[in-house]
């Protein structure tokens, strides 16, 4: 007697990930923020492209620009060849307020043009391509100023863009760092048990019942307020991861304390598997889901934090700049610079964003990866 | 009941015990001392220096510094204010209670708003009011808080300009007052922190509304609440009586660590509305490493969550009749 093989339909089974995926995709707002940090992280990456001058460049002395107003676009189809146009700036002191008045010189006009190279203002694109092509410019001495100057008159628009660098890697990175550090102790103390368990608990304590904000302002304090600004960006990221693992160490814990009685551990004990596999191969795998969830959650506060302490100066500090820093120049300004100038106020905007893009990813991520929300 | 009090004391003890070790480890971990930056004054001679270094304590070893600290904490000497040459006790009181003002307002605005519009949302839900609710809340979570404290101060200058309303902008008190009574006073104070608590109180409704939305609709979809219905009790009854109790235990559980959150975060709007709190105390003394300011206002904030803690399992124990501590 032969078996037959009935001939079934083949079901096609789909694994987590693509389970996931597909609902991931189907949430609109969760699309929306992905276009939100698609737009952010592309503008931030080619900063130095879409910006027209360095974040550094400003101009002191007779000719200096501080705290200009935008530079309006005009449309002039008269004499030459029609397009965008630029005027000239001309500052004066206006002696009865003894503000700087900004007006146009309408004598002299500077056609906006694409695709400029500005040997001035290299830049490199991801630390491997150099380049001095820049979106748009307009030839010297004209200045194009889309969003105004700061107090030093350096280009807001080129500092944003600039800035973006900053506040979205550090978040992003430090989120890594804390995520990697969650895995690690909280992997530890679920599988080993015992004191060591008691010990990292402790310690996760610790860092809730700390405030926040304490906590990053004492450990910014071991270096002097005044080091060089590279290794401040490299602290404040150290910083931020430092103290962020609590949470997500406490909740693998208790994953892998629910995984630790299932019997296909010990059937991997049984096997000869050492402990690092099972940790590794067996139980962590299985937390995947919910770190992918909880950095997408971490990452907004992280970049509201790192932009609050350069905000309070002893986070990102001259001469780069950060968004959060870029609002402490604005308020350095006085009431006036808010009053006056409310456009130096436009790096808060980006900040919100950011943050917003991120949330809606990590609710959309957190709809997708829950078995009770499928559509 | 007692003996879970003095249990859960007991497992907090190392908690608090640990995080001030690490707290005065990473302060001692700052190059120098306060006495540093008296060094650069040329009037004052080394040996002046090395007898304040004798008389503050600064010459003997971490532990030691840290021993005599704890032995001194837990007695109430709270140690001494290098920069002010005062107890820290009476540096920081104060900060400490105008932070509180600031954050008891800001609770009580925060619950009252979020159990309304979380209520309102789940009872509700995707209507056209619940949907700009939700929007409100992502915004609010959204924003960062000095800059929105910034847009404010904007925003009340230009009220100001228009329509002559003189909202206060910055500070604790008007100085322009002359001897005011106590109700006249605390009225002035009141006006000055209303703007700040709103702007604190944002965050904690965006948040809480939506977490506050979310529980009640688990709950609502639960069988208890249809039998409820089905049972004809009132629509008050079951939302109230029955749904909203279950959907708030995981708010009470949270409370614990409400107290430390909230005087943290208010830091950044301290800062932008010059309120004399606890953070600009904070980021004076870390400037100028007064040790024993940082260390001490940071120990009574952990003191804090452990209280609070403590309150809140007591509050849960006694909202949530399946936990009995005997």
């Amino acid at each position: 007697m032969t078996l037959t093989v009935s001939t079934r339909k083949r079901t096609s089974s789909r694994s987590l990930y693509q389970i996931a995926f597909a609902q991931f995709r189907t949430h609109p707002l969760a699309r929306f923020g992905l276009l939100i940090l698609t737009v952010l992280y592309l503008a931030a990456v080619l900063a130095g492209f879409l910006s027209p001058y360095s974040p550094t460049e400003y101009e002191s002395g007779a000719t200096r620009v501080s705290w200009a107003p935008p530079t309006p676009l005009h449309w002039q189809s008269g004499s030459g060849p029609p397009g965008l146009v630029v005027y000239g700036i001309k500052r004066e002191v206006d002696l009865l307020t003894f503000r700087d008045n900004f007006t146009e010189d309408r004598t002299q006009a500077y056609p906006l043009r694409f695709f400029v190279h500005r040997p001035e203002a290299r830049y490199r694109i991801l630390g491997l391509f150099s380049s001095d092509l820049h979106l748009i410019g307009v030839a010297a001495p004209g200045k194009l100023y889309l969003w105004g100057t700061d107090n030093l008159g350096h280009d807001e628009l080129s500092r944003v863009l600039y800035g973006g660098q900053f506040s979205l890697a550090i978040g992003v990175i430090a989120a890594f760092i804390s995520v990697g550090l969650g895995m690690l102790f909280g992997g530890v103390a679920g599988y080993l048990g015992g004191w060591v368990d008691a010990v990292i608990m402790r310690l996760t304590e610790v860092l809730t019942a700390i405030p926040e904000l304490f906590l990053l302002i004492t450990l910014r304090a071991i270096f002097p307020v005044d080091s060089n600004p590279v290794v401040v960006f490299y602290l404040i990221i150290v910083i931020l991861g430092l103290i962020g693992w609590g949470g997500i160490a406490r909740v693998i814990r208790s994953q892998l304390l629910s995984v630790r009685e299932q019997d296909y551990i010990a059937a991997a004990v049984s096997l000869g598997a050492n402990n690092t596999r099972i940790i590794g191969r067996h139980m962590l795998p299985n937390t995947f889901s919910f770190v992918i969830v909880a950095m997408s959650l971490i990452i907004p506060g992280y970049i509201l934090l790192e932009s609050g302490l350069s905000f309070l100066g002893i986070g990102i500090v001259e001469p780069y700049a950060s968004w959060g820093s870029l609002i402490r120049t604005a308020q350095d300004g006085g009431f006036e610079s808010i009053n006056g100038r409310p456009w130096v106020l436009i790096p808060g905007l980006f900040i919100f964003l950011a943050v917003l893009g991120w949330q809606f990813v990590g609710d959309g991520l957190r709809d997708a990866f829950d078995p009770r929300k499928r559509s | 009941m007692l003996p879970f009090l003095l249990r859960r004391l007991l497992q907090l003890i190392p908690t608090f015990l640990l995080g001030t070790v690490v707290l005065f480890m990473i302060v001692q971990a700052a190059p120098g001392d306060f006495l540093t930056q008296l060094s650069q004054n040329p009037k004052i001679s080394a040996d002046r220096i090395d007898a304040l270094r004798v008389m503050y304590g600064l010459d003997q070893s971490g532990l030691v510094q840290y021993w005599r600290w704890l032995t001194h904490f837990l007695v109430g000497n709270l140690g001494l204010s290098f920069s002010a040459n005062r107890p820290v006790w009476e540096v920081v009181a104060p900060r400490l209670i105008n932070s509180l003002v600031l954050v008891v307002i800001s609770t009580v605005l925060t619950y009252s708003l979020a159990i309304t519009i979380g209520v309102f949302g789940a009872l509700r839900p995707y209507s056209l009011a619940d949907r700009l609710l939700s929007g409100l809340a992502y915004f609010g979570l959204g924003i960062p808080s000095f800059f929105f404290a910034l847009l404010a101060l904007y925003a009340l200058v230009v009220v100001k300009q228009n329509t002559g309303w003189d909202l206060p902008i910055g500070g604790k008190t008007s100085g322009a007052l002359d001897d005011p009574g106590f109700f006249r006073n605390a009225w002035d104070v009141l006006l000055h922190a209303l703007i700040p608590s709103v702007i604190l109180a944002l965050r904690g409704i965006s948040s809480e509304s939506r977490f506050i939305r979310g529980q009640m609709l688990e709950v609502l979809g639960q069988d208890y609440v249809r039998t409820a219905r089905a049972k004809g009790l009132g629509s008050r009854a079951v939302i109230y009586k029955h749904a909203f109790r279950n959907a708030a235990l995981p708010l009470v559980a949270g409370l614990g660590a409400l107290l430390p959150a909230l005087i943290g975060g208010a830091g950044f709007v301290e800062v932008v509305f010059n309120w004399p709190g606890l953070t600009p105390l904070l980021l004076d003394a870390l400037g100028t490493q007064d040790l024993y300011v940082v260390v001490s206002t940071t120990a009574l904030s952990t003191l804090l969550y452990i209280i609070g803690n403590v309150i809140s399992d007591l509050a849960l124990a006694a909202v949530d009749p399946r936990i009995r501590y005997s």
